[in-house]
């Protein structure tokens, strides 16, 4: 606990020292965690191997972006309702995808994903097709409140949240429900013989990530300023995915840790050649080849020994 | 254009689209059943496919040429990676190879990009493929019946391999109980990589046969997998007549979706996987999930 207030202080006086760039690859990186740490509800607690994260982050981004845009909602509420919807959403996403199990489940996640990508892409009148939704504001607050409308007002608006989510988080994986979680992820015939009605355990588990991760779009869309098609793209999934694990699943930590690794790789490596991809796609074979329990995993263990 | 001409060629147009999804799904149905692993690089290996093709037909002059090497050195490539690291993971999860071939498809999709550049490459047909035929006084291209042909000859072909060969029965047998068959004096590891070199090979043959009409991109990929995928779902996890029913009906629904219901023919596809899923969620032809 000493460590997360620590770490909560430190980014929260990241603005005093950090030039403005740098608070902008910050601010999509905290973003970018929250996205990562809600799938790994799913992935590193539950062993639901979702390869359709992208579709909880767009539906938020769209659905955030489209109330900005259309509506006079103050923008913490816009973004909570997206996130509701996202939520909603995934109750029915996930009443069909827990009919499968392990590699179907993947599967079945990534049609909806893909699903949603077409509805994107053909839906013009809400989603504006292949140009996305553009010039979403940040309107002001409720009560007056402007403080959201400037870059670093807007930072400490994701770190709230990001916080928030992650004791959230970490209280619920700490709860009876979370123990039922990990009994799934390592024995489900067990816990299910257990009296444990598993399948509304997974459609819960997969709600709640997909709130977050709808959270997380939701955050994006008016930070960035659009919303496209490619929020909603099984590449970003997979990227998503790649997060989790570089980070460390199962740590609700290693993902927002991962996030920030997978900016400032790409980053990094996108100023020194064009293709990042590749050293990107050898980094994460590495990974998981050799460290499947991430970057967290590599720094706990480091710290024990 | 009357009824029955267009129905003609509609349905000829549609197998020859199910031809490409079978090379497709083929591939990655087989590397399931007998694996167990889930190749995302299967996209991957189609595209390159199409660009070695291109490669191929430039160099020897050939189209006939590039459907033999494409396929060769692509599944090439497929064995080699299995060899060097998929067979290090047997012991792990499914989800490590899902996430292996994940990295793979980054790492082999920057390789084609740094080898061939951005742009879209067109491919020449040879001249005996290159015309139309009139089917019912309606012009139809050759290449297409051609396509419906290959897509039959292959799919007799793996069939008999399966079934009549020493090699198709420890394939079969593999997919059965691999540690009986290891203990019967088989190298499995061998059958594996094997498997999974043929399994490369004929998306990427899917891919050279696929370059005439799409031209060899990049983006051929991402499309490639998620098609492949469908086809695998809907056919039933590791069933090749699965995968064979699967790309009929597939092929039939987007190109008579395409034709009704053009803004919804994208969503068609998966529509019609979640109803295959809610009603047999092994898919058509496979055992329950």
């Amino acid at each position: 606990m000493r460590i997360f207030v620590c770490v909560a202080l430190l980014l929260a006086m990241a603005p005093l020292g950090l030039p403005l760039f740098a608070m902008t690859l910050l601010t999509e990186a905290l973003i970018l965690g929250l996205l990562a740490m809600s799938l790994d509800l799913m992935v590193g607690y539950t062993r639901l191997i979702s390869f359709g994260h992208a579709a909880a982050y767009g539906l938020g981004a769209y659905a955030s972006g489209y109330l900005l845009l259309h509506t006079s909602l103050p923008l913490p509420f816009a973004v909570l309702a997206a996130s509701v919807l996202a939520g909603v959403v995934a109750i029915g996403v996930a009443w069909v995808c827990t009919l499968a199990k392990g590699v179907s489940f993947s599967m079945l996640t990534l049609a909806f994903a893909q699903l949603l990508y077409a509805v994107a892409f053909k839906w013009t009148s809400v989603t504006g097709a292949s140009d996305g939704l553009a010039g979403i504001p940040r309107t002001a607050g409720p009560f007056g409140v402007t403080v959201f409308q400037t870059k670093n007002g807007y930072y400490y608006f994701v770190l709230v949240c990001l916080l928030g989510a992650y004791l959230f988080c970490r209280s619920l994986v700490a709860s009876p429900f979370g123990a039922v979680l990990r009994g799934i992820r390592e024995n489900e015939a067990k816990t299910l013989s257990l009296g444990y009605n598993t399948r509304l355990y997974k459609i819960a588990v997969v709600a709640v990530s997909f709130a977050l991760g709808g959270l997380a779009g939701a955050l994006y869309s008016p930070f960035a300023g659009f919303a496209n098609t490619e929020l909603v793209f099984w590449l970003f999934s997979g990227q998503v995915l790649i997060m989790v694990i570089v980070g460390g699943q199962g740590t609700l930590i290693g993902p927002i840790l991962g996030a920030a690794f997978f900016m400032l790789l790409e980053h990094v490596l996108s100023q020194y050649t064009e293709s990042w991809a590749l050293f990107f796609g050898l980094i994460f074979i590495g990974f998981v080849m050799f460290a499947p329990q991430g970057i967290w995993g590599l720094l706990t263990r480091r710290a024990r020994a | 254009m009357d009824l029955l001409s267009f129905l003609l060629v509609q349905c000829l147009n549609a197998l020859s689209q199910a031809a490409l999804l079978f090379f497709l799904g083929v591939g990655l149905t087989l590397i399931f059943g007998i694996m167990r692993i889930v190749n995302f690089a299967h996209g991957t290996f189609y595209m390159l496919g199409a660009f070695l093709g291109y490669s191929a037909v430039r160099v020897t002059g050939s189209f006939w040429a590039g459907l033999v090497l494409g396929p060769l050195v692509a599944g090439g490539i497929g064995a080699a990676f299995e060899m060097g690291l998929l067979r290090r993971l047997y012991k792990r999860d499914d989800s490590a190879f899902l996430m292996v071939t994940f990295g793979l498809t980054l790492v082999l999709g920057e390789i084609i990009r740094l080898v061939w550049g951005v742009d879209a490459l067109q491919v020449q047909v040879p001249d005996s493929l290159s015309g139309i035929v009139f089917l019912l006084d309606e012009p139809f291209p050759v290449y297409r019946l051609f396509l419906v042909a290959a897509g039959a000859i292959v799919a007799v072909g793996i069939w008999q391999f399966l079934e009549r060969t020493r090699l198709g029965l420890l394939i079969r047998a593999t997919s059965q109980n691999a540690e009986m068959v290891h203990a019967l004096g088989v190298d499995v590891n061998l059958v594996r990589s094997g498997i999974f070199g043929i399994g490369c090979g004929l998306a990427a043959l899917g891919g050279v046969l696929a370059a005439p009409l799409l031209s060899a991109s990049l983006g051929m990929a991402g499309n490639a997998i998620i098609d492949a995928f469908v086809i695998v779902i809907i056919g039933g996890m590791g069933s090749f007549p699965g995968s064979l029913l699967a790309a009929i009906l597939v092929a039939f629904v987007q190109v008579f979706g395409t034709y009704y219901f053009p803004d919804f023919a994208m969503a068609a596809m998966y529509l019609l996987m979640l109803l295959v899923l809610v009603v047999r969620p092994g898919g058509l032809l496979g055992k329950e999930a």
